[in-house]
């Protein structure tokens, strides 16, 4: 039970949500249970990363489904970092449109049910239980997307739900496959670890074609493209914590549970999995790009940059040097704190003036000066204008990949972050410093930003700061035993 | 157990699986949403069926666990679940007009049928000389004809049964290559299976409410270029 | 047909020893003894058809045997013919007549061995005749310049050409499954080992079948047998125009051509068994009343599926074909699974 402790607190706080209905009681509730997980899982990390086990005291049946490494760790903590500032942030945007209390309950239920289901994935081994998890995982946040019940954020919750769920059924085809070549290859335990050690004896037939159903079906709930579809509409008509926990950490941790099939397909003769990461992590950054050029929405222009940043980190990981593993962890890292700060600062910017199109957003600065820095300096974190965060991995990334001879696809993917940055910028620039187009007259004076909003805009600026300066050495730690969990 | 009758058990099998690809055809086709409620009623029994027959020649009491849950779980709770959570109106409707007409729909069906044959044989002779029935092919035809579903229609409740017409394919396909996954794991994807239901009925019913109609598959109104 | 009998007594003379004459001679008396039974029959199993749909509609019914009573009072009745006709009009009643006395030689009835004629042509080639019947039916439609005869003849034509597909489809996977194309070696290799009834290509070729002699035979769903409105008539149309003779050998044919059909699906496909298997006259004799009963039972299938559905629109019925196509092309593939 050393290791599952941390599954209760959402659990209980999503009980409790249920049940009680005071309107400050519920926020106090999830923020006080991310805040116990977040130090359960710092907890985790040091021990990992200082090489130790976290897997004694576990009876014996129970012992294979659950393993925690480097990888494992690192995921769990950031999890946990993004639900905390989404739960702080929650408090004041949530109160903003004096929501009914039943609208709350089920606000804070459905978020403390996908904390706990994001929570389980890096914890499980065995691959059908994170399939199974996975699944969970869209379908608690179904409702949360769909929660402004507008026939937009319908359509995108239905879409989101019919594409995961779409995708989970080939994976789930691509896991029974697996568990079929782990037999045929005389048997093993399934789990991560298992896969790793059967991976010789397994046919190559099996394998490649599990690995491609597994990608493909996973993939979609990832957002590469072209199943990427689904995730602009969801990742925006979300309210903006949840859509900062969807982006900032959720496609990751379907990342993850693909990143794990890379060292078990590395034995395999004929799967080239890195090939096949390379290729469709460089076609989801160009079109994500691409595609940033034309939105008319705020939001969805981060949603496709999250496109961007998973098709990056899928394709450091298919340069296959040990140094893009290490640049893939801090890009993993480095976004999800900087895209759950644009998807707070685009909050903040939504609830001062009410709209979500660029078109019809001008001169923030002197609107709302917080929340149009805030933009900036999201907008410029996210596309790796130095010296923030994302500039110091994808410099890592590229660094790796050049000197590992994969010269064509760090110079596409160089393009492509410089298209972004573009993309993103004009529409930013034109968003906070642009003039007002018609007449002159004096806008009206933005609302003022609830206290917690701004508090955690303070707060989950920090590290996208620090991270852009310096790797401080328990995270450098963290980083080097989750590269080591992915050494093929 | 006999040679002949094994013989017959892997022959009753083979033609729970034949009626099974039988009924994928049919939910892509079928054009009131009741009948595609039916028929995948009659597909989840077929799996049923197929997992009992070959835990009956294997003498493997995990897929006679499987047959039992997919019996319980999908037959009687999940259309009772649609009633409760969803509107009645889910169950009325019919599709008038198709986004493919319905024969051309029905060509590209047996085009993938005919794909997932030379997908899966091969898949089949490399799991191993145990393996018997046809049951990975036309779990592979399932898969991908409740795909072509998903693709091809508009309401609500063809749609659902198409997400759910995909799972039974990849079961089917499980059962057979597949056998000693835990029980525990197989109850699990069965309780997921439900709160798929549950979740996707409380959407449809809020779309229900708020765009007026159940034909979630028109809404298409979030999307880039000139506004 | 003496001068046939002759000529084939000399022949088979010719051969060595008289036993070898007398099998062959029985062979061709066989192949003629179906060919009355069938000739003897059809009517009654319209009569029955009839008298059964409408005692499941809670009423009395036509007695089994009216069906022969309408034929003799047609053939003793005046033949009109339309001066504005050609041969087509005329030739047609015959052909329609003879046409499935044609495929009765070559399909097993009786018999679960082969009679003489039965290399003549196989089970496409029988399919052909029919549909040769049928083409010239088609055309004496149309001969007429009576505007509800093309109508029908269109409508006909729609459904034949949509269900040509199922019916090559059947064959095909029917003679793949067996090694050849004529029935009688079918029936004998398809259903040997009770365990091949089971195999999903059979069930599912049983099902395409039925949908297509629902289709081929103009009964409900596709047309409904027993309407007057011309309007909606597809089958019933071609002999709208005929009077007398050629109203009987019409009527005679398209009754002959159901029996023949179902011959087809239940004596190769469905129920290969109760068939006469060794030469012996007695054991043919036998045959007959238990093909009857086979087919009083399909009757009785047919007509609970004609009173619980309704007719389909016309536009609809491409969807019903489809339907049977990919339940044949579902059992061709279910073969190659297993195989």
């Amino acid at each position: 039970m050393s290791v599952l402790w941390i599954l209760f607190p959402p659990l209980i706080a999503a009980a409790l949500a249920g049940i009680r209905s005071g309107k400050a009681w519920m926020p106090a509730v999830t923020a006080i249970s991310c805040l116990i997980v977040l130090g359960g899982t710092l907890h985790m990390a040091s021990v990992v990363s200082a090489g130790g086990s976290l897997t004694a005291g576990l009876s014996a049946a129970w012992l294979s489904w659950i393993a925690v490494d480097g990888l494992s760790a690192l995921i769990l903590v950031l999890i946990a970092f993004v639900s905390c500032t989404a739960a702080l942030y929650s408090i004041g945007y949530m109160a903003h449109g004096e929501p009914t209390s039943g609208k709350l309950r089920l606000y804070y239920a459905n978020y403390n049910l996908f904390v706990f289901s994001m929570l389980a994935i890096p914890l499980l081994a065995e691959p059908t239980l994170v399939w199974i998890v996975v699944e969970l995982t869209t379908l608690c946040s179904a409702l949360l997307v769909s929660f402004e019940n507008t026939s937009e954020a319908l359509e995108a919750a239905w879409k989101y739900v019919i594409l995961s769920l779409m995708g989970a059924g080939f994976a789930l085809f691509g896991f029974l496959v697996l568990f079929a070549a782990m037999h045929a290859g005389g048997g093993g335990s399934y789990t991560w670890a298992g896969l790793v050690e059967a991976a010789p004896r397994m046919p190559p037939l099996l394998m490649q074609t599990s690995f491609l159903l597994i990608l493909i079906g996973l993939g979609t709930k990832v957002g590469l493209v072209p199943m990427h579809t689904w995730l602009p509409d969801a990742h925006s008509q979300a309210p903006s914590p949840v859509c900062a926990l969807l982006s900032g950490i959720e496609t990751t941790s379907i990342l993850y549970v693909i990143l794990r099939l890379f060292p078990v397909m590395h034995s395999v003769p004929g799967a080239h999995a890195e090939r096949w990461a390379v290729v469709l992590g460089l076609i989801s950054v160009g079109t994500a790009a691409f595609l940033l050029l034309q939105v008319h929405d705020y939001k969805r222009m981060f949603a496709f940059s999250t496109v961007e940043h998973m098709g990056i980190i899928l394709t450091a990981i298919g340069l296959g040097a040990s140094a893009a593993d290490y640049g893939a962890m801090q890009q993993i890292v480095s976004h999800a704190v900087t895209k759950s700060f644009c998807f707070f600062a685009a909050g903040a910017v939504l609830l001062a003036v009410g709209t979500r199109e660029i078109g019809s957003v001008r001169g923030l600065i002197r609107r709302a000066p917080l929340a149009g820095a805030a933009l900036v300096f999201g907008g410029l974190g996210i596309t790796g204008a130095p010296p923030l965060a994302v500039f110091l991995s994808e410099f890592a990334i590229l660094k790796a990949g050049l000197a590992s001879g994969h010269y064509a696809a760090s110079g596409l993917l160089a393009i492509f972050i410089v298209i972004a940055f573009f993309g993103v910028m004009v529409h930013v620039n034109r968003m906070v410093f642009g003039a007002a187009e018609g007449a002159a007259e004096p806008e009206a004076p933005a609302d003022r930003l609830p206290f917690s909003v701004v508090l955690v805009l303070a707060l989950a600026a920090v590290p996208v700061l620090v991270l852009g300066l310096y790797l401080p050495a328990p995270l450098h730690d963290l980083l080097v035993s989750a590269a080591a969990a992915m050494t093929r | 157990m006999s040679e002949a009758a094994k013989q017959l058990v892997v022959n009753l099998n083979a033609l729970a699986a034949g009626l099974f690809l039988l009924t994928s055809f049919g939910i892509v086709a079928m054009r009131q949403a009741r009948g595609c409620l039916q028929l995948f009623i009659a597909q989840s029994l077929l799996l049923a069926a197929s997992a009992a027959l070959l835990g009956l020649r294997f003498d493997s009491g995990h897929l006679y666990g499987v047959a039992l849950v997919n019996l319980i779980s999908k037959p009687i709770i999940v259309p009772w679940l649609l009633r409760k959570v969803a509107s009645a109106e889910l169950y009325t409707r019919r599709e008038i007009d198709q986004v493919l007409n319905i024969p051309t729909a029905l060509s590209i069906a047996l085009g993938l049928a005919i794909g997932a044959y030379f997908l899966g044989v091969p898949l089949a002779r490399a799991v191993g000389p145990e393996y018997v029935g046809p049951n990975v092919p036309i779990g592979i035809a399932g898969l991908l004809l409740g795909a072509l579903t998903l693709t091809v229609r508009r309401e609500a409740l063809p749609l659902l049964i198409g997400l759910l017409a995909m799972e039974n394919g990849a079961f089917l396909a499980g059962i057979s290559i597949a056998h000693d996954l835990s029980m525990l794991v197989e109850l699990a994807i069965a309780t997921d299976g439900l709160i798929i239901v549950f979740i996707v009925g409380v959407l449809v019913r809020a779309v229900a409410k708020q765009v007026g109609t159940t034909a979630v598959g028109e809404l298409a109104r979030l999307r880039e270029g000139p506004r | 047909m003496g001068i046939f009998y002759a000529f084939f007594r000399d022949e088979a003379r010719k051969k060595n020893g008289t036993r070898r004459q007398r099998q062959v001679s029985e062979r061709i008396l066989y192949n003629l003894l179906q060919v009355l039974v069938v000739m003897a029959f059809a009517p009654l199993v319209s009569g029955v058809t009839s008298r059964l749909k409408e005692m499941l509609q809670s009423k009395r019914g036509p007695s089994i045997f009216q069906p022969y009573r309408d034929l003799w009072k047609l053939f003793h009745k005046d033949e009109i013919v339309s001066e504005d006709s050609s041969w087509i009009f005329r030739f047609t009643p015959y052909m329609v007549f003879v046409a499935p006395i044609f495929v009765t030689l070559l399909i097993p009835v009786l018999t679960s061995y082969p009679l003489f004629f039965a290399f003549m042509g196989d089970m496409l080639g029988g399919g052909f005749v029919l549909a040769l019947g049928g083409f010239f039916a088609t055309l004496a439609a149309v001969d007429t310049a009576n505007p509800y005869g093309p109508i029908g003849a269109s409508r006909t034509r729609m459904v034949g050409f949509l269900a040509e597909p199922v019916f090559m489809i059947v064959f095909f996977t029917v003679s793949f499954v067996a090694g050849s194309t004529i029935p009688y070696i079918v029936q004998q290799k398809w259903v040997t080992p009770i365990a091949n009834f089971f195999a999903p290509s059979h069930v599912l070729l049983v099902l395409a079948f039925l949908m297509l002699i629902l289709a081929e035979g103009g009964r409900i769903p596709v047309d409904n047998p027993s309407g007057h409105f011309e309007l909606a008539m597809i089958d019933e149309s071609k002999s709208l125009e005929y009077s007398g003779r050629g109203f009987a050998l019409m009527k005679w044919g398209g009754q002959m051509k159901f029996f023949v059909l179902l011959c087809i699906y239940l004596n190769v496909l469905v129920t290969p068994w109760g068939l006469a298997k060794d030469q012996a006259f007695a054991g043919v004799l036998l045959a007959i009343p238990l093909v009857l009963f086979k087919i009083f039972c399909f009757v009785l299938v047919l007509v609970l599926i004609e009173s619980s559905l309704s007719k389909l629109r016309l536009f609809r019925i491409t969807e019903f074909l489809g339907a049977a196509f990919v339940t044949s092309v579902v059992a061709m593939i279910a073969q190659l699974f297993l195989a």
